[in-house]
């Protein structure tokens, strides 16, 4: 073996392992933050899934493209309405790539909305099934999806969509009033929250007869909203804000529990 | 830059180059204790079967390749410097240059390797464009040049920043009778200006009519040096060309330089195949141009 | 011996422009820019194919997505591929024969290839980033009008953020290129080049999971090899902040300024090393 070769072999591995030292304090807070915004791929669910060179892929810096391509599997399966086939490919996508909100929700929406219907429809149609029966198809069908949005939460515990989403499927699938009142109140709760999730919940209050506590909540909730004329909120914040409506359903409540015209809400 | 002098254009001194073949780090000793002197204004023919060391003696005069004993200067410069290449063209063995550039693209490129400068650099590149032959050709692609053709852009290039050694290896391999006349012109040309000229040729009866020394390389080692009048003449020999005598005039001829112990040996002079060629086929354009332009 | 005529060649940037000009003009005439259109007709196409789903806004995110995932995909090819060409093109064609004869230092001619690399790579990227911001901005406005209420606080994407993407993506081409070149200062063959091209890739991209892995290994001397692979090999998975686009949130520039610094400090000391490497080669 030319001894050159192997030196000079020898200076270049030093000088990298070096290099690598050094620049590790310039790499290491960008590649935190990166891990921190990109959660660890648990492999050993879904290896059984994919091949070797999609897990290569996945390793080698192509997990959202991966993701994507098996998103349209999801899509391409749910035209067929091929219930194992998409949640078993909508359980892969987000596990894959869990950081897009997309694939959460619109997994849960077809898990909960869409498959009962197939059920349904594979187990003879919505004469030949009785009501029981759909009842269960559904109530079976929203479960699953909110366990997929409760493992949504635990990557995005701060994300509102997420909880809309949730109190969605419980009131209109569940028929959980209290339930989907819970989670529009921890949705109007995070720092991204639309402002219709604060009015819901009111109405929700109010449609569960708690209007004590719905007129409470209102009162507070239009302390924060965005008023006409208001220079920190632009216009569209203002106008979906919809502060007047908001007063109204106050006024509403008060004329509904007697509240006194001196101690009536003034704003 | 072209001041003729007799001092050496390159020195040589109990140069070994050793290459290592196979993974097991065997020894092959490509040059075997090589000392040479070649004056300035010099034609001078390396000489040598293939494998002999020529290439590899070129190499290291340039720079390519560095020697694993002894030393090599170039007017004086240590060949491994930079510097050393200041004042030294190369046209490499079959040389393969850019395809895709013009033969002046081609040219500009090396002028602009070598720093000729911009104020001076078109015309010095069309100058030697014309000074090689090529200037009908100068705007074609390099890729659609012959052998011959490639040769002398490959020239022209070692020439671009006016050197006072040029270095050519092999520069007739391939190249049809026509052309290889051509270079050796182009070669007694820039004797006539004073340069140097290290050559390496397979082709014998070219270096004896261009070189004024010859070395003559066998397994890496020096096995003769000298003038090629000196090395090629036979000293207590000579000739006589006569018109065709009677036979019995020869016979008397023969009688006569016995009587004075001298031998007679009669043969038929021959042209020499070469310059038969050359002056019964075409030459195409003027291999030479301007005078003096390189 | 005679006294040298001629003081020192100073390092000129001059000849390592012109070196660089004309690696860039090979790879030009050699067509390699074909791809690049072949590549933009494939994005525009697989835009298409997206608008089949309906996807709504999210459909932004496939396009950033694809985009850069064909960036990534063909960018490291064409560097690798690139790189190994222009540089073994010198050498079998013996042109390298003819520069390094004349008074150029290795070091200019080095750093001149892999500028002239760099610049092709340069402007691979430059274009399908461009053309992706464009396809973005376009199906953007269009998504806009047809549905309002996700686009109530404004553009989803962050256009300045496709473009420090793209940047950043090309500064990891110039380490892999870098990287390349280092492996044919050494090796002697464009193939074996071109296959060490990619395991580079590979491995720099996988490398973190050596650092992952690096405290459960119980062996001292596998630990302590896994430890050196993971100091050996630049993390490529740090320059990948195109996932980020399209996805709330900007990227934070000072995170993306870092990055820069570390592929450009890799890049300086990659390309010494080949030139240590290059110089020591008997041509």
């Amino acid at each position: 073996m030319d001894l050159r070769l192997v030196r000079s072999g020898a200076v270049v591995a030093g000088v990298l392992a070096l290099a690598g030292l050094m620049l590790r304090p310039l790499e290491a807070p960008a590649w935190r933050a990166m891990r921190a915004q990109q959660p660890a791929l648990k492999l050993e669910s879904i290896q059984g899934a994919l091949g070797q060179g999609v897990t290569v892929g996945l390793l080698g810096g192509f997990r959202a493209i991966v993701a994507d391509l098996f998103w349209i599997s999801a899509n391409a399966a749910w035209d067929q309405e091929d219930l194992p086939a998409t949640q078993t490919l909508i359980k892969l996508v987000t596990a894959i790539d869990p950081r897009p909100l997309f694939f959460w929700i619109n997994g849960a929406n077809m898990i909960a909305y869409d498959m009962p219907h197939w059920r349904i429809r594979a187990a003879g149609g919505y004469d030949a099934v009785s009501a029981a029966e759909q009842n269960r198809f559904d109530r079976e069908q929203a479960e699953v999806a909110l366990k997929l949005l409760q493992e949504a939460l635990a990557q995005h515990p701060e994300e509102a969509s997420l909880y809309i989403c949730k109190a969605n499927i419980q009131l209109n699938r569940l028929k959980d009033t209290a339930a989907g009142a819970e989670s529009y109140r921890m949705a109007a709760a995070q720092p991204n929250a639309p402002y219709f999730a604060g009015r819901i919940y009111g109405e929700l209050l109010k449609r569960m007869g708690r209007k004590q506590e719905a007129y409470v909540w209102l009162k507070q909730f239009y302390l924060t909203l965005p008023k006409p004329g208001s220079a920190q909120a632009t216009p569209w914040q203002i106008e979906t804000a919809m502060a007047d409506v908001v007063l109204e359903r106050i006024h509403e409540l008060e004329r509904e529990l007697k509240v006194p015209k001196e101690q009536a809400f003034k704003g | 830059m072209t001041t003729p002098t007799t001092a050496a254009a390159i020195e040589i001194r109990g140069l070994i180059k050793d290459f290592t073949v196979g993974l097991r780090g065997v020894k092959l000793r490509a040059v075997d204790g090589l000392s040479l002197r070649i004056p300035e204004g010099q034609v001078f023919g390396l000489l040598g079967p293939n494998g002999s060391g020529k290439s590899t003696t070129i190499k290291i005069i340039l720079g390519l390749l560095e020697p694993t004993l002894g030393e090599c200067r170039v007017f004086g410069v240590p060949s491994h410097q930079v510097d050393s290449r200041l004042n030294v063209g190369y046209l490499p063995e079959a040389p393969y240059f850019y395809r895709y550039l013009s033969g002046t693209e081609l040219v500009r490129f090396y002028a602009r390797i070598c720093g000729v400068p911009s104020e001076r650099r078109e015309a010095r590149v069309r100058e030697v464009i014309e000074w090689v032959g090529l200037a009908a050709a100068a705007s074609r692609r390099v890729g659609t040049y012959s052998k011959g053709m490639l040769q002398r852009i490959g020239l022209a290039q070692a020439l671009v920043h006016d050197p006072r050694l040029i270095i050519l290896d092999e520069p007739t391999a391939g190249v049809d009778p026509v052309g290889s006349a051509e270079i050796s012109e182009l070669i007694l040309r820039l004797k006539a200006q004073g340069k140097t000229v290290l050559i390496t040729s397979h082709l014998l009866a070219q270096i004896e009519d261009i070189c004024d020394h010859v070395a003559i390389l066998d397994h890496g080692r020096l096995i003769l040096e000298g003038r090629v009048a000196e090395l090629v003449g036979q000293k207590n020999r000579q000739a006589l060309i006569v018109d065709t005598l009677p036979p019995a005039e020869l016979e008397a001829l023969r009688a006569w330089l016995a009587e004075r112990g001298h031998a007679l040996s009669v043969e038929q002079p021959r042209a020499r195949l070469d310059q038969l060629f050359l002056s019964k086929v075409s030459r195409p354009g003027n291999a030479g141009g301007k005078e003096g332009g390189a | 011996m005679n006294a040298p005529t001629r003081t020192g060649v100073p390092f000129s940037f001059g000849r390592l422009l012109v070196v660089a000009q004309n690696t860039f003009l090979e790879a030009v005439r050699q067509k390699l820019f074909a791809l690049l259109l072949l590549l933009a007709i494939g994005l525009g196409a697989s835009a298409q194919l997206f608008r089949e789903f309906n996807f709504g806004s999210s459909e932004l995110k496939f396009i950033a997505d694809f985009g850069f995932g064909a960036m990534i995909f063909f960018g490291s090819t064409l560097t690798i591929a690139a790189t190994a060409q222009l540089f073994f093109s010198e050498i079998e064609n013996r042109t390298a024969l003819t520069i390094l004869a004349k008074p150029i230092w290795r070091t200019e001619f080095i750093f001149g290839k892999f500028l002239g690399v760099f610049a092709v790579v340069g402007v691979f990227c430059a274009l399908t980033t461009l053309l992706l911001a464009g396809l973005l901005f376009a199906r953007e406005s269009a998504l806009m009008e047809a549905h309002p209420e996700a686009f109530e606080h404004g553009r989803i994407i962050h256009y300045a953020d496709v473009f420090v993407a793209g940047g950043l993506q090309w500064l990891k081409f110039g380490v892999l290129a870098a990287f390349t070149l280092l492996v044919a200062s050494y090796s002697n063959t464009n193939l074996f080049t071109v296959i060490m091209g990619f395991f580079v890739l590979v491995v720099c991209h996988l490398q973190y999971l050596a650092r992952d892995a690096y405290a459960q290994v119980a062996s001292v001397p596998l630990r302590l090899l896994v430890r050196l692979l993971g100091y050996v090999f630049p993390n490529f998975q740090v320059f990948n902040v195109a996932d980020q686009v399209g996805m709330g949130a900007g990227l934070n520039h000072l995170m993306a300024l870092r990055i820069g610094g570390y592929g450009l400090a890799y890049i300086a000391i990659i390309g010494v090393l080949a030139v240590y490497s290059f110089r020591n080669r008997e041509i």
